[in-house]
């Protein structure tokens, strides 16, 4: 039979090509993972090489762009350099490219740019390209990603000048609290930039920066970093060579995380403890650090949620504990209703809540409490068992979450159930991320989760989510989702614009901690992490709860100047 | 030549319409690119920036003006042969992005639809011919099953079982360590990482093709000529290949072109679930990041791909059925 022997040589073919190649991909995986073992461990304080995933969040390699002002970029964190480097969470500053920042009045800022520090071709970096890439944003708005030249909380900039080895900066008006951002802006060469014309339009194939790495090989998809022996801090720089490989999901994460393929992550592990710490806990380790709140924002604009009282109950009815343990297997902590990420920023808490650390700020599951305030308040139950609203119509409200986000389901789902419970009508509705951002601009909703940042500054961090100019436009998402307005609130931020005294900063924010204490714009339910995902079978040193020194997530520049070589 | 210019004629209304549908659907859902962007590199606990956003919405060049003056300049634009430029990967042009993913699917899908074709139409005739056979069951059945099943899926179980479970292949991406370029290292990569999104395909690809030829060759060998042809004393093989499968496989021949055609689509989420750099990876990705002059250029490329396979189909037919060919004289 003809036919059968064609059949069975097809298939014969296809079968030897198969096990052709898994044999060899098989064997030079384990080759790779076992020469990789024996790499690992260091001598003389290196560390021969780090793996970490790559920076660079799309699908297609090949195409090559170091321009940090571009969207996509290979490279975020290791060639380019800040002015000073600010931690999100004990914001502390540490100098960097500039050795000192002082504030003359509120409207005029002043850099001292560092002394020998080169370019990765050999020349000088000047305080002439600090002027020139700051200058730039002003000409092509497309570049200005911090809103130096705009009035984003804060007076824009007017002028950028350099005046021997200061660079200075004049405001139009009070722009203190644009501070932080100022600082993420990275400063790129004046000779190169400066005639490219609009700088994010430039390709930059070789870049030339001031960074602790050099691009050493790129395939388009593995990408090799050496340490750059000019680097002007390279004395604490002990690794050798960074590799910046692949995008990967949770599932693809964790086995790269075991296997030792990855050394650090940062992205959204569910459980991390129970899929990571737990094979290996002498090498495996996760920090989530505190670096905002996740909040509960309800419509403020209509009722019930208008009422002070409602809210007031609602911040008692809902189980935050029990929602932590959904949303992120109890890993943060019940957030505390100032709004300020505690214990880190207890210091800033007025005279009147600041006992132990705060503690009382942080309010407990009190279901009993709230049905007695809402009682208090005259919602009365009608024959379905239901709350009505004082003035008697019944109350129907719907929970909008993001469909996809399994953390917030989880969290949406634990709330409904919470105030349903206190005999509130209330029902959870899913839909896609983009409706729910559709539904913060035009105000359609009754409740849904927000964040709300931590942030050094209060303007832009808590102050987002409480000033009447933050609230969302038609045309764009804005803090402010619950629609809060409050002049004294407003004039506490405009003054916070204005102050660099750490006292008054205090009072200021004093002002915010109090109306979230008493007005209940939003209820904070647990702190948003801050994410690393570690191991510490080649390097040690990395920011962990026993040493929390920065943001693991945001600050990769200071513990990459923190790591040794693991003993 | 009026049958000619009809044929150009429907070519280009269907061009126009699928031009125009591709400007307008990604539009009438919600979402600005420029605000996804931002929130995409902040990620998901972070406030937006609207510094940053004001500043992406001017690099983007976010068209102002009515959807209606928008749509007249963008076909403007086609008609210059100017696709735009990315969203994702700005400051790189549409086609500069898409020629970098472009072979990577090319290659997968010609290598896969080839054999799942040949495969198939080999099972589906050998089956007809034995048919409700042992072996003509089997092979319905399986392909019964296996056609109910999720490319996605199967890609899952493959991954954790042959990828993470015995380790023999990469699990995601297109290569790892060798420069691509015509050598040895990279083909021998590439070929180790393309195996399971090809095998995936394979699983699934060659049901339809199965049971098509399955069903018109059981119809053929009901023929008139399929008797005659074994009176006449033929051998089996020649009977079974030259008359009988030969006819069957007409159907088979256009349902082939257009599967080739509408390829990009049935790829996106094995590209995706193995991270493999392709066309269809790009296409999911696009959508995620409202990535309008990309989406717009990868569904162009779809059409004009089905409009010209659909016309290959037309012109294949002629030479494997000579009666196609006399109406045509």
């Amino acid at each position: 039979m003809g036919l059968r022997r064609t059949l069975v040589a097809v298939i014969a073919v296809l079968t030897s090509l198969t096990l052709l190649t898994t044999g060899c991909a098989g064997s030079r995986l384990a080759h790779e993972r076992e020469a990789r073992r024996n790499h690992s461990g260091g001598t003389g304080g290196m560390i021969p090489q780090l793996n970490l995933p790559a920076e660079f969040d799309a699908s297609v390699g090949g195409l090559v762009n170091y321009n940090p002002y571009a969207p996509q970029q290979l490279v975020k964190t290791w060639l380019y350099e800040p002015l000073m480097v600010q931690d999100s969470l004990s914001c502390g500053v540490t100098p960097w490219l500039a050795t000192k920042y002082t504030w003359v009045g509120s409207n005029k800022l002043i850099f001292d740019i560092r002394q020998g520090v080169k370019w990765s071709d050999g020349s000088a970096f000047t305080p002439n390209d600090v002027v020139t890439t700051l200058n730039l944003m002003k000409k092509y708005p497309a570049m200005d990603v911090n809103g130096l030249w705009t009035s984003a909380f804060g007076a824009p900039a007017t002028s950028v000048t350099a005046q021997g080895d200061q660079v200075i900066i004049t405001f139009a008006g009070p722009a203190v609290s644009k501070f932080s951002s100022i600082l993420g802006n990275l400063i790129v060469p004046a000779k190169i930039y400066g005639k490219v014309g609009d700088p994010t339009k430039y390709v930059d194939k070789k870049p030339v920066s001031t960074g602790p790495f050099l691009v050493g090989s790129y395939n388009g998809r593995r990408l090799e970093l050496d340490r750059n022996p000019d680097y002007w801090q390279a004395d604490k720089i002990k690794v050798q060579k960074l590799v910046l490989q692949g995008n990967y999901d949770a599932n693809q994460a964790v086995q790269m995380l075991r296997n030792g393929d990855l050394d650090f992550y940062t992205g959204e592990i569910p459980n991390p403890i129970k899929t990571f710490v737990d094979p290996n806990p002498q090498l495996n380790h996760v920090w989530y650090a505190p670096n905002g709140s996740t909040v509960l924002a309800p419509n403020l604009t209509r009722k019930p949620f208008s009422d002070v009282r409602f809210r007031e109950a609602m911040a008692y009815g809902v189980n935050k504990q029990q929602a932590s343990l959904k949303a992120t297997y109890g890993l943060m902590q019940v957030a505390s209703q100032s709004g300020l990420t505690l214990p880190a920023k207890k210091d800033l808490l007025p005279p009147g809540y600041a006992l132990n650390g705060g503690a009382s700020t942080i309010l407990a599951y009190d279901p009993a409490k709230a049905n007695q305030l809402l009682d208090a308040a005259g919602y009365t139950k009608g024959p379905d068992g239901f709350r009505r609203n004082p003035d008697g119509s019944p109350i129907k409200l719907t929970f909008a979450v993001q469909a996809g986000f399994i953390d917030y389901q989880a969290v949406a789902d634990e709330v409904v159930s919470n105030l349903r419970a206190l005999g509130i009508d209330i029902s959870v509705v899913a839909s896609q991320p983009d409706s729910v951002d559709a539904l913060k601009k035009t105000g359609d909703f009754d409740i849904m989760i927000n964040y709300m940042a931590a942030g050094c500054d209060y303007v832009n961090g808590v102050g987002a989510t409480l000033a009447t100019a933050q609230i969302p436009t038609k045309t764009t998402i804005l803090g402010n989702v619950e629609r809060y307005s409050n002049p004294t609130v407003d004039q506490a931020l405009k003054n916070l614009n204005g102050e660099t005294d750490q006292a008054k900063v205090k009072d200021e924010v004093g002002v915010l901690v109090n109306t979230m204490m008493t007005q209940y714009p939003v209820v904070p339910l647990f702190y948003a992490p801050a994410r690393a995902i570690y191991r510490t079978d080649k390097a040690a040193g990395w920011p962990s709860a026993e040493d929390p020194y920065c943001n693991p997530q945001d600050n990769a520049r200071i513990w990459m100047t923190r790591l040794s070589a693991a003993k | 030549m009026k049958y000619f210019l009809r044929k150009v004629g429907f070519f280009v209304l269907t061009l126009w319409a699928v031009v125009t549908l591709n400007f307008f659907i990604p539009r009438l859902q919600p979402g600005d690119p420029a605000e996804l962007m931002v929130q995409k590199l902040a990620g998901k606990n972070a406030q937006l920036n609207p510094a940053q956003v004001a500043a992406i919405r001017d690099m983007l060049g976010t068209p102002t003006g009515s959807l209606w003056s928008q749509y007249w300049q963008y076909l403007g634009q086609l008609a210059h042969g100017n696709f735009g430029v990315s969203y994702t990967y700005f400051p790189f042009g549409v086609m500069q992005v898409i020629g970098q993913a472009f072979w990577w699917t090319v290659i997968l899908v010609t290598i896969v639809q080839v054999l799942s074709f040949g495969i198939g139409v080999l099972l589906g005739a050998f089956a007809a011919w034995k048919r409700n056979g042992r072996f003509d069951t089997a092979v319905t059945l399986v392909s019964t099953f296996v056609g109910t099943l999720q490319p996605f899926w199967i890609a899952l179980l493959l991954i954790y079982g042959l990828g993470y479970g015995l380790g023999w292949f990469a699990t995601s991406g297109g290569y790892e360590d060798s420069t691509p370029g015509f050598n040895w290292g990279f083909v021998y990569d590439a070929i180790s990482h393309g195996f399971l999104p090809a095998l995936t395909l394979m699983i699934v690809t060659p049901v339809g093709w199965v049971l098509g030829m399955r069903n018109t060759m059981v119809l053929n060998l009901g023929e008139d000529y399929v008797r005659l042809a074994k009176a006449k004393g033929l051998p089996d093989k020649v009977v079974a290949l030259r008359y009988a499968a030969r006819n069957a496989l007409l159907p088979s021949v256009t349902g082939f072109a257009l599967a080739l055609g509408g390829v990009l689509g049935g790829t996106i989420l094995v590209e995706t679930v193995f991270d493999y750099p392709g066309l269809g990876r790009l296409m999911g990705e696009a959508v995620g990041y409202k990535d309008y002059p990309m989406l717009q250029a990868l569904m162009l490329l779809t059409a004009v791909a089905t409009l010209l396979a659909n016309l290959v189909a037309d012109l294949l037919y002629g030479v494997l059925d000579p009666r196609a060919r006399r109406a045509q004289a």
